[in-house]
């Protein structure tokens, strides 16, 4: 009865499907893999839920045991890479940070996809139906090597109810999301409330947040990396110390007063519980949280919040940073045709916008402007707007990536709680950062 | 017939048995000594050879020889010098409080030792010895958490401004300090509190004759009846503390700034983090070397302090 049932899920999917793919025959274009293992490793974020909502229909269509992992972001990384210096075949599915591809790129850890999808009905890989700012992130060169089914972008959360209250709209300026924060903290008609909680945790936290606003500043981390730059890793000479990115470190460091307590500590999952435990009245947040605060079980602020573009300085343009996790196969896998199976259909346009509608972030233009979708995530429309916004070289994807955004996050933090200045700092980053470049040739 | 020398001796044993017996050792040591190498001496002397290497683990076919310039590095590198000021730092603050409050807590179960209520005290103060420094690490970092946390809640509550336990770099060295002397007082506390039970109890008789009080005791008896069990436990501490990770891992990641970074956590940055193996593997020698030497140090000073 209960597979009666998956199968039934499985074709009112393909009734719900974008028009093109409406009839999908999914049971005529994957395999039977009877008892066969398809094992996936993954981060422990809310989309792995779709994941495993989704999985039981594939395990119907063709018999195959669908079984997902989820991992911390540095235990992953560790994982998988340490899994692939092995040849470890036990997984057959990785999901990576789109950051990370360069890294396995170089290491060899996956198999392109770009190369097995000959076989495969385009309408059913539909490239270009992802949003490009993530696709990119999951191409290395000119080569599509994985599937880009879990984008983030970021925005602001603002508190509509504050916000509303005080007579104020969401800010689009740096300067006006200083005012904004610094209106609302230790303000006695708004207590228990301060103004705006940002990663400032030494480290990835730092680091990241670094490349998550430098854009927006007018800033450009390295030489050849800008919005629209045509060959972004051309010239990876680091720029860190340029005026635009001391000015947005110097940023940083002046909302540290807007903040709350400790917020010199905080990463992305206090950033995210300060603004759901009401606390703060902004933060900025990937995409893929911004579900659960509607969530009362986890939210106190269900229905009082909303979002808006991030920030950018005066006269320059607001450039939404852009991350998530791509979908790609194990080289070392021993079920390769059963993995590949499964990724074909889990990206696919009609699955993909039902994992969407079962709490998935959408990556797809075509779960974008789907009318369900956007009624059961009314954030879209802003989403969207950030995602095409967005520039897809946003952070470094080589193989130092790591160990780059550490070193900036190193000095950041420093700037943060004043064990240096803003300049000082990044003139330290910039030859760390230089220092590794030379090191490993990445520049002369 | 003939006899050899050694059969000759008096009390010796034939060559045969001797054979016999050297071969039997060689069969039971074996095993002990294969298992030894495989896992002790051979990973030292591979991580050795890696240290000489530029290499990272993604990339093994691509490793250069560099000689000693990781060492170089290292001796260079601002991070991990800081790194190794820190522990020393972490480890001189949480003895000192471990042997102060060691002492005190044994002192009390010292008179409590004939009390049923004692015994069960004492079991339950050794509890933190037995939780995994990560599970320790946890715990604080929500008690400690500066918005959510039941400290802050509490300082807050008593009209005192909340101090940034894990954020202010002033701060957050010694709250680590506190966290790790947190869990292992109760051991200085277990060693000194044996020292004490051993202490023949007409020496108490003979003080309280004499009219001593309660410092008086501890100088002239306690205290140097103790000494060598806290002179153990303060090597075995240091030690310790070399290889402390846990909780910096899970509290600060050695933030903020580098204000907390640790050897440990250095190394294991670059070997798990970065993958780059040949300065991990060349921090960890250095963590060995460092080891070895204070090591070394303390037993010949304990040897020394038995002796007079």
């Amino acid at each position: 009865m209960k597979k009666i049932l998956l199968v039934a899920s499985a074709a009112a999917i393909s009734l719900a499907a974008s028009p093109g793919l409406a009839q999908t025959d999914w049971g005529s274009i994957l395999s039977k893999h009877d008892g066969e293992a398809v094992n996936i490793m993954s981060i422990q974020d809310p989309f792995i839920d779709a994941v495993r909502k989704m999985s039981p229909q594939f395990e119907a269509l063709t018999g195959a045991k669908v079984t997902t992992d989820g991992f911390g972001y540095d235990p992953l990384h560790q994982k998988e890479i340490l899994a692939c210096s092995q040849k470890d075949s036990q997984y057959d599915v990785l999901f990576i940070d789109g950051i990370w591809l360069g890294e396995f790129a170089d290491a060899g850890c996956i198999d392109p996809v770009q190369d097995i999808w000959s076989d495969t009905d385009p309408k059913i890989i539909a490239w270009d139906d992802y949003v490009e700012s993530f696709a990119g992130q999951a191409m290395w060169g000119d080569k599509k090597l994985c599937l880009p089914v879990a984008a983030y972008w970021q925005m602001v959360h603002y508190r509509k109810d504050l916000f509303d209250k005080a007579g104020l709209k969401p800010p689009t300026t740096l300067k006006e999301t200083m005012e904004d924060a610094k209106f609302f903290t230790n303000n006695k008609d708004f207590p228990g409330v301060t103004g705006y909680a940002m990663n400032d945790q030494r480290g990835a936290a730092a680091g990241q947040q670094y490349f998550e606003w430098v854009y927006s500043a007018g800033g450009k981390p390295w030489v050849s990396n800008f919005p629209g730059s045509p060959a972004a890793y051309a010239d990876q000479t680091p720029l860190l110390n340029s005026s635009e990115s001391v000015s947005i470190v110097q940023f940083m460091k002046d909302m540290v007063a807007y903040g709350p307590p400790g917020v010199e500590q905080f990463a992305w999952d206090e950033r995210y519980n300060a603004f759901a435990q009401g606390n703060v009245a902004m933060i900025n947040a990937w995409s893929v949280q911004t579900p659960g605060l509607n969530d009362p079980k986890i939210s106190k602020v269900a229905g009082k919040w909303d979002v808006a573009m991030m920030p950018h300085a005066e006269g320059k343009e607001s450039i939404p940073p852009v991350g998530g996790w791509i979908m790609c196969l194990n080289k070392y896998s021993t079920r390769k045709e059963a993995a590949w199976d499964f990724m074909r259909w889990y990206a696919s346009p009609e699955v993909h916008k039902a994992a969407v509608l079962a709490g998935a972030p959408p990556s797809r233009h075509s779960a974008f402007q789907d009318p369900e979708v956007q009624k059961a995530q009314p954030w879209v429309p802003t989403l969207y707007e950030a995602a095409k916004k967005a520039w897809m070289e946003g952070r470094p994807r080589h193989a130092l990536t790591f160990e780059m955004i550490d070193a900036i996050g190193l000095q950041v933090n420093r700037a943060i709680i004043g064990e240096a200045t803003a300049q000082e700092a990044m003139d330290k980053a910039n030859g760390d950062v230089t220092k590794l470049l030379k090191d490993a040739g990445y520049i002369k | 017939m003939r006899f050899s020398v050694v059969d000759s001796i008096p009390g010796s044993r034939p060559k045969s048995q001797w054979d016999r017996e050297s071969r039997e050792r060689l069969i039971f040591l074996t095993p002990a000594v294969a298992y030894l190498f495989l896992l002790t001496v051979f990973p030292f002397l591979y991580s050795l050879y890696l240290s000489l290497y530029q290499v990272k683990l993604t990339r093994m076919d691509r490793k250069v020889f560099v000689g000693f310039d990781n060492y170089a590095n290292l001796l260079t590198d601002s991070l991990f010098l800081h790194a190794c000021l820190n522990i020393g730092i972490i480890t001189g603050i949480s003895i000192v409080i471990e042997i102060i409050f060691g002492f005190l807590a044994a002192k009390i179960f010292f008179a409590l030792r004939f009390s049923r209520a004692g015994g069960i005290l004492r079991s339950l103060s050794i509890l933190p010895m037995m939780i995994t420094p990560i599970c320790i690490g946890l715990i604080f970092s929500y008690i400690l958490n500066p918005t959510l946390g039941i400290a802050n809640y509490l300082i807050k509550g008593a009209g005192l401004p909340p101090p940034g336990w894990l954020s202010d770099q002033t701060f957050a060295l010694f709250t680590i300090s506190l966290i790790n002397s947190w869990q292992w007082t109760p051991f200085m506390m277990l060693l000194m509190l044996a020292g004490l039970m051993s202490i023949p109890t007409e020496h108490y008789e003979a003080a309280e004759v004499e009219g001593a009080r309660w410092w008086h005791v501890a100088r002239a008896i306690e205290i140097p009846a103790i000494k060598s069990v806290v002179l153990v436990g303060v090597i075995l501490r240091v030690i310790d503390n070399l290889r402390f990770f846990d909780i910096v891992y899970v509290t600060t990641r050695g933030g903020p700034g580098a204000s907390t970074e640790v050897v440990t956590l250095f190394a294991y940055k670059q070997d798990y983090q970065y993958f780059q193996i040949g300065y991990g593997s060349a921090a960890a020698v250095v963590i060995l070397a460092m080891s070895i030497v204070i090591t070394t140090f303390a037993a010949g000073y304990l040897r020394r302090a038995e002796g007079e």
